[in-house]
């Protein structure tokens, strides 16, 4: 399988602060749900930042699909790669359609509307995401998971080959906690598009992740398969806190447990 | 506030088609203004004098060609421009509360023109070229103390706007002040927002410019669209946020600058007129952008008509008028939507 993003030693710092990135490896395969785990200020979102063309890293390299990151404008890379925030807040009260097709902006010229293709690219993006039914509601009246599933929905209407999500269940309960996971791996295998997770939910990640990744203090410590990663000595190491880690009864992934 | 349900999404067809309708209405309310005031003067009139017919006295023709009609142009315009320039500023913003008035905008550029009556230039290019800097050296004065890492912070832009704006009125005060009895005049006209001394040649010169300003707002009204979500979201999606904000902002200050160097202080226009377009058309720039222009020059034309009519043969300046309504609207605002906005 073939590599969407790959990160070659990447290191990174803001300004002169003494935090920074360290030496982080690590490849998205076509395909892959990866996810990226760490206690806060270990570096996650940065490291999307990075990934997403937000910030320039300063040491190493980035590769999108073999060309380096910095090399892309853009226009260019709003086509390869979407972003879905913890969350989106809109100033002005457009409609979910609305959002929708401002995926489409990448491929549009300055003064063009969106086509019949835009819309039938729209409109497919909400029904994958279960929120066909919203699209002329305002974006003011939805509640936090719907809007979430509606900047899906805005991401994937980038028709992007890499999708970037920031904690995007952060301020979702259980339900839908559990829903945008289920989205987003059937996203995977649905569109074939790879995807980059970052999460405080161990068990979610665990559990929907083929891959997953974990940072402490700026360094990527351990990559893997989740069982390998998800150990109680990885746990403990990376969030500094005692846990228990055993298997779901049903499902079979890692389980973790505070003691 | 409800927004209409679309029937549809946004099509070119759909915008000329209402921007269509919003001419007529603006050509409507020329025509209602060119009969409206102490002289009486018909419609027919109107007809014969724009068929070049025998039939009309020259008083009569005098008074619509060269009183009537010039100030029109002018009040049109500048409410094209104000409207136009307010709907620009909240969607960068983000903030409904932002127009060129209330970021100080408009003041800098009466402060610029203020100068220049000081300086003893008259009504050449002097004036506009000063309250044009004036407008710009107010919009970089405001974005410096709001910028941060991130991007500009929209409620520090207001709160920087209302200051910058104390300071310049407190500066043409000073002026005002200590200035002679001829200049005075000049001054007080500024403040005023007054349109009564206006000139077919001032409108042939913000005409062009507000013309050429809009065509390149115009082009980036889908940019402003995205940036209703956050600086980051709409670079995420492709769009050049510093380029996008700095063309507007130095667009609009020439479109302002210019008005204001004309016709004066006119606060609240470029508030209400986006507002209420939100409010029957939705949030997307594409559609509403024209619709505020269109909608801010039907506006200040019916707001300048009543303010030389209702206390006939006094006139007032057309500023009291939009102020008057002005202010209550924002209050209105602050009162029911201020704190969803304020981020």
């Amino acid at each position: 399988m073939g590599t969407v993003i790959r990160f070659k030693n990447v290191g990174f710092r803001y300004g002169d602060n003494p935090w920074e990135l360290r030496d982080i490896s690590f490849r998205v395969r076509e395909r892959e749900l990866l996810g990226i785990l760490g206690a806060n200020g270990s570096g996650k979102t940065t490291l999307l930042k990075l990934g997403s063309g937000l910030l320039r890293h300063k040491a190493g390299e980035i590769l999108l699909k073999g060309r380096p990151l910095s090399s892309y404008s853009r226009m260019e890379l709003s086509r390869e790669i979407a972003m879905v925030p913890q969350e989106t807040h809109f100033h002005f009260a457009f409609t979910v359609m609305e959002v929708v097709l401002m995926g489409r902006f990448p491929y549009l010229g300055k003064f063009q509307f969106e086509g019949k293709r835009d819309m039938e690219i729209a409109r497919e993006a909400l029904r994958a995401t279960g929120s066909l039914d919203l699209a002329n509601r305002s974006i003011h009246e939805l509640s936090g998971g719907e809007r979430q599933r509606v900047v899906i929905a805005r991401a994937l209407a980038q028709e992007p080959s890499l999708m970037l999500l920031d904690e995007p269940t952060a301020f979702l309960d259980l339900k839908f906690k559990k829903e945008i996971f289920e989205l987003i791996a059937s996203l995977v295998h649905s569109r074939g598009i790879s995807v980059l997770v970052v999460s405080h939910d161990i068990d979610l990640t665990a559990k929907y992740c083929s891959r997953i990744g974990m940072l402490k203090d700026g360094e990527m410590v351990f990559i893997g398969d989740p069982k390998e990663v998800i150990t109680s000595e990885g746990v403990e190491y990376v969030y500094e806190c005692p846990v228990v880690v055993d298997e779901n009864p049903v499902t079979g992934a890692p389980r973790v447990s505070v003691v | 506030m409800e927004i209409k349900p679309l029937s549809g999404p946004l099509t070119l067809t759909r915008v000329v088609a209402i921007s269509a309708v919003l001419g007529i209405a603006l050509i409507a309310s020329i025509a209602v203004s060119l009969v409206s005031g102490t002289a009486t003067i018909s419609f027919t009139d109107l007809f014969n004098i724009f068929k070049n017919s025998p039939q009309v006295s020259e008083t009569t023709r005098l008074i619509v060609l060269k009183i009537r009609l010039p100030r029109i142009f002018l009040a049109g315009l500048s409410g094209f421009t104000l409207s136009l320039g307010g709907l620009v500023f909240q969607a960068i913003l983000r903030n409904p509360l932002a127009d060129p008035f209330v970021l100080g905008v408009s003041s800098g550029a009466a402060f610029g023109a203020v100068i220049g009556i000081v300086m003893g230039f008259s009504f050449s290019l002097g004036l506009p070229i000063l309250s044009f800097s004036g407008a710009v050296i107010t919009i970089y004065l405001v974005l410096s103390i709001s910028r941060r890492e991130m991007g500009v912070e929209s409620s520090t832009a207001i709160l920087a706007g209302v200051i910058v704006n104390a300071f310049f009125t407190a500066v043409i005060m000073f002026f005002i002040a200590t200035s002679s009895e001829d200049r005075l005049h000049s001054m007080l006209f500024w403040l005023y927002g007054d349109l009564s001394q206006s000139r077919i040649s001032y409108s042939m010169v913000i005409a062009p410019v507000a013309g050429l300003g809009s065509v390149v707002l115009y082009s980036f009204a889908k940019h402003l669209n995205l940036m209703a979500a956050g600086e980051e979201n709409a670079l995420h999606l492709g769009v050049n946020v510093e380029r996008t904000r700095f063309v507007c902002f130095v667009t609009v200050s020439l479109m302002v600058g210019l008005t204001v160097s004309f016709s004066g202080l006119i606060g609240f226009v470029g508030l209400i007129v986006p507002h209420l377009a939100r409010m029957l058309f939705g949030s997307d720039n594409r559609l509403i952008m024209p619709v505020s222009a269109m909608g801010g020059a039907v506006f200040l034309i019916a707001a300048d008509t009543a303010a030389r009519t209702i206390m006939s043969p006094n006139e007032l300046p057309v500023g009291v008028i939009t102020a008057f309504l002005g202010a209550p609207f924002f209050i209105y605002l602050l009162k029911t939507r201020g704190s969803r906005w304020a981020r």
